[in-house]
């Protein structure tokens, strides 16, 4: 312990270098902690987009439903979708299961048609755990979205509520009528009139040209579905238990294929691509000035101390120790730097995320969202160790060069 | 106690050879002896190679008629440590410890905990008359007390051989003959050697023996 009091002695004595040293740290920690926080928020943005977009924590679908298009509306379908969603609904880790079919068709104003996606789910269910509420209350502030609701329970009621850029294209607004034109099970081609009752913005362009939603009830009219349905969303009580459940729920279910909401959110898995990236290269470039930096200072430090270094060695301290002593100063200048620049993050977290700064909206988006850093102390704690470790490295070269100084010359020094 | 049997070793200076060529001496225990001579004379080198802080080019030091010029670099280490004490010209304290922590580091370097070693680097200041300094750093003390927590330093662990390189060259006679009675009297009160590197003549006259050096080369030997 006579080496770790030396080496913060050392350090105490030399505290404005030390302080720029420290600076330097902070610097990094907070840089590196704040990128840390951006992240986490943007990736729970994009993981809460695409659960509560439709997908559920976890997906049952017909094997090979993600292989090739469907020739015909509910080719690729779970044939009795509705018995198997209430099987799944006793089971003790699901909070509830969602079916939706998918299918493609014409939407027809009249005088125009454009191509649609359309969606069905179930009106009473889906606005409980999912985000179309929200998609729709961001259609009502466009043009003709005033009025906007949520699609009636009641089966006899045939309701759409469509993209804004689709409603856009078509000239639709809430309160108009349109016919739904799409092929059934069997493939013969069928129609329905609905009305639209609401607008909604999906935060994506191409979504917004092209999606609509219905009710379950409305979708069976058109494709004469029965009980089959395209998918069932489930979502778990424990959602952290997402890969173990979907392992467990494929085995209960041999005859699906039962995936977990990031196998199936390309655009989710994209961005943290992406994100590691940018944030990786910036993180090495950041631990690079770290290492040059406090190498430098620790290196300056020994060269003042070439006599002192000499006297330890004569009075008996072995070179491996000098390193030891360099590995200590390394070693408090890390946790010096690491606890500053976590209440240094903090405290610049707090600031910047009561500012409610409204970021511009990501590519391929339509609106942008408020900056919202994140508490992550697993963040803090990873750049904590990367920093240790950067000093510890620094620390190295100096000691070295201490280690290796002969006694004689050491003490000749001036 | 320390015995140099024709110790070479040679450099050079300036484009010239210099160092200790052909040295042969032999230090009782016990005994203040002074390497005696003027500057550039080797006294310094012969005190190097007799600290085992150097190695020299041919012959044998023996310490306790143990052979330790081939000793590894760890083990020259721990003869540092555990045998040897050294007092260095311009005093070299650690400057960010008091001069009780200074005192204490080579027991804690030993490996003697704070318990055992805080009273006895207490009572090596008060053996130096430094009892009410111990808690000052060296920038707060003179020369001479310096010097003298240099010695108690070098004292505490209860070593074999003192060796001290003109540790009177900093301090006026005032100071300087004191510490030299202080040297003579612990090598007679607890058996310490102390080998002495100086061409002080107050540093000389308190000797028990003086080897005298010219050129690198033993040119006489007085013993009292």
């Amino acid at each position: 312990m006579i080496l770790a009091r030396l080496a913060l002695r050392n350090l105490l004595r030399q505290r404005r270098r030390t302080a720029l040293t420290l600076m330097v740290v902070v610097a990094g920690f907070l840089a590196l902690s704040l990128a840390g926080g951006f992240m986490a928020q943007t990736f729970q943005g994009l993981s809460d987009a695409a659960i509560r977009g439709g997908l559920g924590h976890l997906q049952v679908m017909p094997p090979g439903a993600l292989e090739g298009d469907e020739a015909q509306s509910l080719e690729k379908a779970l044939p009795d979708g509705e018995a198997l969603a209430a099987r799944l609904r006793r089971d003790p880790a699901v909070a509830e299961v969602l079916p939706r079919s998918q299918f493609m068709g014409l939407l027809s104003s009249g005088a125009k048609s454009v191509a649609f996606l359309g969606t069905a789910v179930d009106p009473v269910l889906e606005p409980r755990f999912m985000a179309s509420a929200e998609a729709l209350q961001g259609g009502a502030q466009s043009p003709g979205g005033a009025g906007s609701r949520w699609l009636s329970p009641d089966p006899a009621h045939r309701e759409v509520i469509l993209g804004i850029g689709l409603a856009k294209a078509l000239g639709a607004t809430v309160g108009s009528s349109l016919t739904l034109m799409s092929t059934t099970r069997d493939g013969a081609l069928n129609a329905v009139d609905v009305d639209v009752v609401g607008l909604q913005d999906l935060g994506l362009r191409e979504l917004n040209d092209r999606f609509l939603t219905v009710s379950l009830a409305t979708a069976n009219q058109l494709l004469d579905a029965g009980p089959a349905r395209s998918r069932l969303s489930i979502v778990l009580k424990r959602p952290q238990d997402t890969a173990s459940e979907q392992a467990r729920i494929q085995a209960l279910l041999p005859e699906t294929s039962v995936k977990p909401w990031f196998e199936l959110a390309s655009f989710y898995r994209q961005v943290k691509l992406l994100y590691f990236a940018i944030f990786g290269f910036m993180g090495l470039v950041l631990f690079l000035v770290v290492l040059l930096a406090t190498a430098n200072t620790l290196l300056m430090s020994v060269m003042e101390r070439v006599r002192e270094f000499g006297v330890l060695r004569a009075m008996g301290l072995q070179p491996r120790q000098l390193l030891v002593l360099l590995q200590w100063e390394g070693a408090f200048l890390g946790l010096m730097g690491s606890a500053l620049g976590l209440a240094a993050t903090l405290l610049l977290r707090a600031g910047l995320n009561a500012l409610h700064l409204q970021m511009p909206a990501p590519p391929g988006t339509s609106h942008g969202y408020e900056l919202n850093i994140h508490f992550v102390p697993m963040v803090y704690l990873i750049v904590a160790l990367g920093l240790q470790a950067t000093l510890q490295v620094s620390a190295l070269f100096p000691g070295l060069k201490a280690a290796r100084l002969r006694i004689v010359e050491a003490l000749r020094h001036v | 106690m320390l015995r140099l049997d024709h110790i070479t070793r040679a450099y050079e200076l300036g484009g010239e050879r210099a160092g200790v060529f052909g040295v042969s001496l032999d230090v009782p225990q016990g005994c203040l002896a002074v390497l005696a001579g003027p500057s550039g004379s080797g006294k310094t080198t012969l005190l190097q190679l007799s600290g085992l802080l150097d190695t020299p080019d041919e012959g044998e030091i023996f310490l306790q008629n143990e052979a330790v010029t081939a000793l590894t670099e760890t083990a020259r280490c721990h003869l540092r440590l555990t045998r040897l004490g050294f007092v260095f010209q311009a005093f070299n304290l650690v400057p960010v410890l008091s001069a009780l922590e200074n005192v204490m580091l080579p027991l804690q370097l030993q490996g003697v905990g704070d318990g055992e070693a805080r009273p006895r680097a207490e009572a090596a200041l008060a053996r130096v008359g430094l009892a009410d300094r111990r808690h000052h750093h060296p920038g707060q003390l003179s020369g001479g007390q310096q010097q003298r927590a240099a010695i108690a330093r070098a004292l505490a662990p209860d070593p074999l051989l003192v060796l001290a390189d003109e540790p009177t060259a900093s301090l006026d006679h005032a100071h300087g003959g004191p510490l030299m009675d202080l040297m003579a009297e612990l090598a007679a009160e607890r058996g310490v050697t102390f080998l002495v590197a100086s061409h002080d003549p107050s540093v000389i006259a308190r000797a028990h023996c003086v080897f005298r050096l010219m050129d690198g080369r033993l040119v006489g030997e007085e013993r009292s």
